[in-house]
């Protein structure tokens, strides 16, 4: 490690001058928990670091009538701090919860663990099926640009040289509308994802499942969308048999596209059972047969704390 | 599906070098010029809380406030040697030592005292030396001074009593004590992940006499701790002589959240020659862990593993083949 600089920026557009200053040269930190360990490895070899983690406006939560927007420097502490009691974002919740530990949760950041971009990232999967869009900005000003777009490989995320990651936003969630996420650790705490599942799910007057967005970690070199599992479930009746399929369709998917891994037997097994408990999570059967998506029966409180 | 099952297993183990090995503590107790006593010993604290049992044995020994007991350990220049923190043999053997050398200088005090107050029955009584014939007491103080203002020093040795097995008939007395004790774990599989989740266990360990109950109880949690790693986390992963998992990021030890509720029975049978009755603990309380849990996985799902650790994988692995 051969650090010659730490700035502690003020504000987002301090913090944009510098990373554009020093370029190759320069690298974020905020919670600093991969950063300094890459560091220390010399697996990242850079000079300067720009600190955001004291940007107030990156460490706020904010829920309006239609998004709920999140600062890039909230750390997973407060993501469980401020979703807390809304069963509606339990997939937010328990993501988060999961991180590493109590330590690791009150410094490392919700924008850290989407630009580190480990396929076992714990919070890309339910923020993949919220079909979050994130805010970057530049010396050429802001874009948007959706999270699942913003992923193009293992360690590596659609940001340009001199931007910086801001918010991350979602559409807030209304009436029949649920997140959840289920995740397999090898123990209880301290454990890195061997395979995660996230699910959003709406579910129609009708008991027909409205809407469905399904993402994985750890089965592929990110977090994925999984298409042939929403496919599976669309616009059916959530019944066993309709479950049972998609995750027999997942399973498929998993199985091709780790074909000639040696994971590949355990996890197109295991991502069944993962799969089928963020399903069971998503869903609150009313004891007469029927059911409806998990956070409705709490509605219409407000999300958040405004 | 979650699937529940209970196992057991159960251990005797023979404590200390064993085998005819010279196994040998040695101890010195003192009684300073302020009237307190030092125990100095070679053995090492690494946890087990020899630190406060070997304390707790001379304060008993001479019948004096643990609180004026010092025990100086883990500096080769001024301790003698008391063998290693190792085969659970301190509190067995080392105990032994102190509690000789704390005798030892009982009886060099009671001496001095007989001297002073010219009486021949005394005895000392919560660091008080009185007279069984006479209001007459003295401090411990008042013999430090007696003393000529020096130290009384007082050496104890103990040596375990083992012998070597005989090749030809296999008789001999390999160890000396033996512990014994069983597990009983719960444990809940998730046979759709593999993941073994224990419930909860119970630990019933003989241990002569608790010098400490908290202790043998804080031994239990962190030996059960131990083979619960053991039984289904630890993997060095090697591969043509290299271990892969050379870091606490995949070598994977036990978390709090990991470890259920213990419940323990403290079994008192004293053994004869023990300090106290007591004997040692520290890795009994490890080894049967591991293997009640592997037959609570058996009971659970019918599938007998026979490798360790059971990861998530080798499980689901292991009930597929059932399953054909």
């Amino acid at each position: 490690m051969d650090i010659k600089n730490v700035f502690q920026a003020k504000d987002v557009p301090e913090a944009i001058n510098l990373l554009d200053q020093y370029g190759e040269a320069a690298k974020v930190i905020a919670g600093g928990t991969d950063i300094i360990i890459a560091l220390r490895e010399n697996h990242v070899k850079v000079s300067v670091l720009v600190d955001i983690s004291s940007i107030k406006e990156l460490k706020e939560i904010k829920t309006s009538d239609d998004w709920v927007e999140m600062g890039a420097a909230v750390t997973f502490t407060e993501v469980m701090d401020y979703f807390k009691g809304h069963k509606e974002y339990s997939g937010l919740i328990e993501a988060a919860s999961l991180v590493g530990s109590p330590q690791i949760r009150n410094a490392a950041t919700i924008g850290g663990n989407i630009c580190n971009a480990s396929p076992a990232a714990d919070f890309v999967p339910p923020l993949l099926a919220l079909d979050a869009v994130l805010t970057v900005e530049g010396k050429e000003g802001k874009r948007e640009v959706r999270l699942e777009d913003f992923l193009l490989d293992k360690g590596r995320v659609d940001l340009n040289k001199g931007e910086l990651l801001t918010t991350i936003k979602f559409i807030r969630l209304r009436k029949g509308q649920t997140v959840t996420f289920s995740k397999l650790g090898l123990r209880k705490a301290l454990a890195i994802s061997r395979l995660s599942t996230a699910v959003y799910l709406e579910i129609d007057d009708d008991e027909k499942c409205a809407e469905v967005r399904v993402a994985s970690g750890s089965i592929g070199k990110h977090g994925l969308r999984e298409r042939v599992a929403e496919e599976s479930l669309k616009g059916k009746n959530l019944d066993k048999a309709a479950i049972d399929e998609a995750s027999k369709v997942l399973s498929n998917e998993v199985e091709k596209r780790l074909a000639g891994r040696s994971s590949c037997e355990f996890k197109k097994d295991a991502v069944e059972g993962i799969f089928l408990k963020a399903v069971e999570k998503a869903m609150v059967h009313n004891g007469d047969g029927s059911y409806c998506a998990m956070g409705t029966q709490y509605y219409p409180r407000a999300a958040g704390k405004e | 599906m979650k699937k529940r099952g209970f196992g057991y297993g159960c251990i005797f183990y023979g404590t200390g070098y064993g085998n005819g090995f010279p196994d040998i503590s040695r101890s010195i107790a003192e009684l300073d010029t302020k009237g307190h006593i030092n125990i100095y010993v070679g053995a090492t604290e690494v946890g087990q809380g020899a630190k406060t049992i070997l304390g707790q044995i001379a304060a008993e020994a001479l019948d004096v406030p643990v609180e004026i007991v010092t025990l100086i350990h883990e500096d080769t220049s001024i301790t003698p040697d008391a063998g290693t923190a190792a085969a659970s043999r301190q509190t067995y053997n080392t105990g032994n030592a102190v509690k000789i050398s704390a005798e030892e200088l009982k009886k060099e005090i009671i001496v001095v005292a007989k001297g002073l107050l010219n009486e021949d029955h005394l005895e000392i009584s919560n660091g008080v030396i009185r007279s069984n014939t006479s209001d007459k007491t003295l401090t411990l103080k008042d013999i430090a001074e007696a003393s000529g203002g020096g130290f009384l020093r007082k050496d104890g040795i103990f040596q375990a009593n083992t012998t070597e097995m005989d090749p030809e008939t296999g008789q001999g007395n390999p160890y000396w004590p033996y512990t014994i004790n069983a597990y009983a774990v719960e444990v809940e599989v998730d046979t759709t992940t593999g993941i073994v989740d224990i419930i909860r266990a119970a630990c019933s360990q003989d241990v002569g006499r608790a010098i400490n109950p908290s202790l043998v109880e804080g031994q239990i949690d962190g030996g059960f701790a131990m083979g619960l790693g053991y039984a289904i986390f630890e993997d060095i992963n090697l591969d043509k002589g290299r271990i892969k998992h050379n870091r606490f990021t995949n070598y994977l030890i036990p978390t709090a959240l990991d470890m259920p509720e213990i419940e323990k029975i403290i079994v008192e049978d004293p053994e004869s020659t023990g300090p106290f009755g007591a004997k040692g603990i520290g890795e009994p309380v490890m080894i049967a862990a591991a293997p009640a849990i592997l037959n609570a996985i058996y009971d659970a799902v019918g599938v007998r593993l026979t490798e360790i650790p059971v990861t998530p994988e080798k499980l689901l692995k292991a009930l597929k083949k059932r399953e054909g």
